[in-house]
């Protein structure tokens, strides 16, 4: 092959390795996160305990920071009435966004991780969800749905440290944290205002609050337990609630601002 | 491996100075550019971008990726730090070609090897999410480079190439610049350690210290910034005192460059405490970054000057003879 054919072929030849590439991480289907955790709660255990309740928050709410969005002008495009950043959600009372947890009276045993990937999407030059739990183990699945750039960088104390790109819309990656860790933040260094924060657990005993501060955890063995609250920016709080076979425990905290 | 330049000139000094010029010139061009990268890559991690490109050496698998956010900075930092390295490369093949003086050429191959390693530092800084120790040494090795390029072009100056050496140095100006470059070089390595710690702000008040001399409580961030404020306070002194010696070194042209030095150690003690009450804001951090350059490599240029234009006094410090005699005679 002369010079000049290989000068011409060498791009083309990239051009096929790029496009195919792109073509194998085409966007899947994937359920909520949510959902997938409450999937694996009850896949991990038969028991039939559970505690519901409701997260409130005490204190005024701050006000909401905006976000310039003049550095990138595709994510400026989709926020044209411009974007807040409040981490403080309330509804009715209720705070969204808290982790609520069993922090200590689980018998022990290991409790497989569920096969099916949470998703962590990057849309609007935001992370949906804003928090995400997930097991030890429990593949995440990384999305970028945003016209745009964007790279994925976790900085966990307790597990590995990643800092990935996603430089094309529909683009998707899986990563899994290997070892129980709360509150790690996860930023796009293109655009710092996203923030996500990914809780990893040991057990499959844990809620995310909705929107109006209610949750529920499901699959506990009768037993005494403490459970925790922990929001990203608030001091966490702890209750104690004893659970019955086949029976709803009701347990109401309130994280102060 | 690269052999001496083809024709060796036959006359060392005179024709060599007009041949030259447009070699120093783009000596001065290239160390210039280099102040400026320093102050893009200060830019890079004043405005926390240093992992907004995730990949190395493309740019998210691209030569140019949109200069979006952080991108902007750090992709930024990249295309001048490959014009840095194309200009060190002409500079490396043109003394080579044209220098006579073996040393040059070498140090020109040095610098060029010195800017390939650094840009090789920068990229693994990325590739290991920016390791302290690799960072600082990215950091250091600017400098370092930096200063190559000064005495590289220092070195094809008239001024050099005049070699006066008439004047003694009774002043004690060499000993003096030679410290002053020291501390302000270790200086700049304890604020690289600094910076890459994230201890900018690990005592948030300034003058003081929790409002205090000296610090009450102590950890790894409030001992590497109260070591940076120290040696802040002994850069200055080094500086003032060759400044005063330089006064007294009876050579207009060091005395001179002594006071613009220490003037530029001024300002960089006003940005340093900007950065402080500013919160580290991106302008007074990131310029307080390069002056920090621009000091240590005035300092490095003093030194090379003193110790071309001066030569060494058998009885250094006599200075304040003079004034002994006036008032012995009075």
């Amino acid at each position: 092959m002369s010079m000049r054919s290989a000068s011409v072929l060498l791009p083309l030849g990239a051009l096929v390795v790029v496009t195919a590439c792109a073509g194998g991480q085409a966007p899947q289907q994937t359920a909520p996160p949510s959902t997938v955790a409450a999937a694996a709660a009850v896949a991990a255990t038969s028991a039939t305990g559970s505690i519901a309740g409701k997260i409130g928050y005490t204190g005024s709410v701050p006000a909401a920071e905006k976000v310039k969005l003049s550095a990138d002008p595709k994510c400026l495009a989709m926020h044209k009435d411009g974007l807040e950043k409040q981490s403080i959600l309330v509804k009715d009372g209720g705070l969204a966004h808290v982790l609520v947890y069993v922090k200590s009276g689980i018998a022990g045993g290991s409790y497989p991780a569920p096969a099916e990937p949470a998703l962590l999407d990057q849309n609007g030059c935001n992370y949906t969800p804003h928090v995400l739990a997930v097991q030890v183990g429990q593949p995440i699945k990384i999305r970028n749905s945003d016209d745009t750039l964007h790279n994925i960088h976790p900085r966990p104390t307790q597990n590995a440290e990643f800092n990935i790109g996603q430089p094309r819309q529909g683009m998707e990656s899986t990563k899994t944290f290997d070892k129980p860790e709360l509150k790690i933040p996860v930023g796009c260094d293109v655009h710092p205002w996203m923030r996500a924060y990914v809780h990893v657990l040991s057990n499959p005993f844990f809620a995310l609050t909705q929107d109006d501060g209610s949750f529920e955890i499901k699959g506990l063995p009768a037993g005494e337990y403490e459970v925790e609250a922990l929001h990203e920016k608030l001091a966490p709080l702890t209750g104690k609630v004893t659970v019955k076979d086949g029976e709803a425990a009701r347990l109401d905290l309130s994280l102060q601002g | 491996m690269f052999g001496g330049p083809p024709e060796p000139m036959a006359d060392p000094v005179a024709p060599e100075v007009s041949a030259s010029t447009w070699r120093r010139r783009f000596g001065v061009l290239t160390a210039a550019a280099t102040l400026v990268l320093i102050f893009i890559g200060g830019l890079v991690t004043s405005t926390g971008s240093g992992l907004a490109v995730p990949d190395w050496p493309l740019s998210y698998g691209m030569l140019m990726p949109p200069m979006v956010g952080g991108i902007f900075y750090e992709h930024g930092h990249r295309m001048a730090a490959a014009g840095v390295g194309l200009l060190s490369l002409v500079l490396a093949f043109w003394t080579w070609r044209c220098e006579s003086r073996a040393w040059v050429r070498r140090l020109a191959w040095l610098a060029l090897g010195a800017v390939i390693v650094q840009g090789a530092l920068g990229g693994l800084t990325v590739l290991f999410l920016l390791p302290t120790a690799i960072s600082v040494a990215h950091a250091c090795l600017a400098q370092t480079f930096l200063c190559l390029l000064i005495l590289l072009a220092y070195a094809t100056s008239r001024e050099w190439q005049a070699g006066s050496r008439g004047i003694e140095d009774r002043a004690g100006v060499r000993p003096a610049a030679v410290l002053a470059t020291a501390v302000v070089y270790a200086q700049l390595l304890i604020g690289a350690l600094m910076r890459h710690l994230g201890a900018g702000l690990a005592i948030p008040d300034f003058p003081l210290a929790f409002g205090r001399l000296v610090p009450l409580t102590w950890s790894a961030g409030v001992a590497v910034h109260f070591a940076h404020r120290v040696g802040a306070v002994l850069v200055l002194i080094a500086i003032i005192r060759l400044a005063v010696r330089a006064g007294r070194s009876r050579e207009p042209r060091l005395a001179r460059f002594a006071t613009a030095l220490a003037a530029i150690a001024l300002l960089q003690l006003g940005l340093g405490a900007a950065t402080v009450l500013a919160q580290k804001a991106v302008l007074p951090t990131t310029a307080h970054v390069a002056t920090g350059a621009a000091v240590l490599g005035g300092a490095w240029l003093l030194t090379l000057r003193a110790h071309r234009l001066l030569r060494t006094s058998p009885q250094p410090f006599p200075e304040r003879q003079p004034l002994a005699r006036t008032v012995a005679a009075a």
